[in-house]
């Protein structure tokens, strides 16, 4: 009986992950995916990470993702000069390539972002929200997932779970808080996850 | 009678702005809300004022309370707010007539109330929770989602 129970119960977590699509996770190696540069190029992800790698999912609109523009140039250009890659998408099915550069441009952002047409890779990573971060290290394997800081108001910032992450695994150090969260906007996909 | 009547309006705007004024809440009163519901099928509105999806479907939602209310419905609203944005939210409120009291979330930390709620969700907005008459969550929508199948979900329970 106890083992039709476990059976049932691990086919339940089987089909929960399935239906939500989620394959990446703190502790899981990244495959490869590929995402579309802003004139419509298909670009991999192999070709775009470097030793240690972050995913930001983004959005032009979210009012929570915009509070963090400067922070995120800050954090792209002190941590680029320590080798690593950023990767910023925007994975909202109603925010268009056109309008994603437009608002870059507006913004003042100093990387490139990328789009996630049909919300493919924010259904791998299994992200909700904008802005949503996650650090992956030299063997592909998701370090830490969650918000850049704690925050909106820099001035209440009381945790840097970003910045703690990369610090650690630049130092080859475990990530003390690998999972952080925070209220932000739902990425607006083509299909409802729940 | 000119001074009366400026009288009147501003008592009327003390009186309604008092009403709608946001009570905090935190995960200990989070719990307490949901115990203190038993007995009704009880959906938690977390919304924002930067939420515009949010603020989009609150008409709705108020109309499926007034709709539902007498079958043993209660809608409760829970702003994640900042405290800087809470006149702005008791203003929306207002506006869409929103039940009352309304709520706005006052946690020592954002993550560990996030996490008392449902550790699956990661804080995004909109997000409603549904209970049933025992007090136990059936599920949640994480996202906007067609007021039909939030409906179908309420009446189910009733």
């Amino acid at each position: 009986m106890k083992r039709v129970a476990i059976f049932a119960a691990l086919l339940a977590t089987l089909l929960l992950g399935e239906a939500f699509g989620q394959e990446f996770k703190v502790g899981s190696t990244v495959s490869d995916f590929t995402l579309s540069d802003l004139k419509g190029n298909t670009v991999s992800f192999s070709s775009l990470r470097g030793p240690t790698t972050v995913v930001i999912f983004i959005s032009t609109r979210c009012p929570i993702s915009n509070s963090f523009n400067d922070r995120m140039n800050d954090i792209y250009e002190d941590y680029s000069a320590k080798g690593v890659k950023f990767v910023f998408i925007n994975a909202n099915a109603n925010e268009s390539a056109d309008e994603v550069a437009k608002h870059a441009k507006s913004v003042g952002f100093v990387f490139p972002v990328y789009k996630d047409f049909n919300n493919v890779v924010a259904d791998r990573f299994g992200a909700q929200s904008t802005p949503e971060t996650y650090v992956i290290d030299h063997d592909g394997v998701i370090r830490y997932h969650g918000y850049i800081e704690d925050s909106t108001n820099p001035a209440r910032v009381k945790r840097h779970g970003l910045k703690d992450a990369l610090d650690a695994v630049l130092a080859g150090q475990p990530v003390a808080t690998a999972e952080t969260k925070a209220f932000g906007c739902t990425i607006k996909r083509v299909r409802p996850t729940s | 009678m000119k001074r009366f009547e400026f009288l009147g309006v501003l008592a009327a705007a003390f009186c309604s702005s008092a009403s709608a004024a946001l009570v905090p809440i935190d995960e200990a009163g989070f719990r307490k809300l949901v115990a203190g519901s038993r007995g009704k099928v009880l959906l938690i509105d977390f919304w924002a004022t930067w939420c515009v999806p949010c603020r989009e479907e609150l008409p709705q939602l108020v109309k499926l309370s007034r709709r539902l209310s007498s079958r043993g419905f209660r809608l409760i609203t829970i702003s994640a707010d900042e405290p800087e944005q809470q006149a702005k939210a008791e203003l929306v409120l207002k506006q869409q007539g929103a039940p009352l009291p309304a709520y706005r979330k006052q946690a020592a930390d954002d993550e560990k109330f996030i996490n008392s709620i449902d550790p699956k969700w990661s804080g995004a907005l909109p997000a409603l929770f549904l209970f049933d008459k025992t007090g136990r969550m059936v599920r949640s929508f994480i996202g906007e989602v067609p007021m039909s199948e939030v409906e179908a979900a309420v009446t189910k329970l009733l």
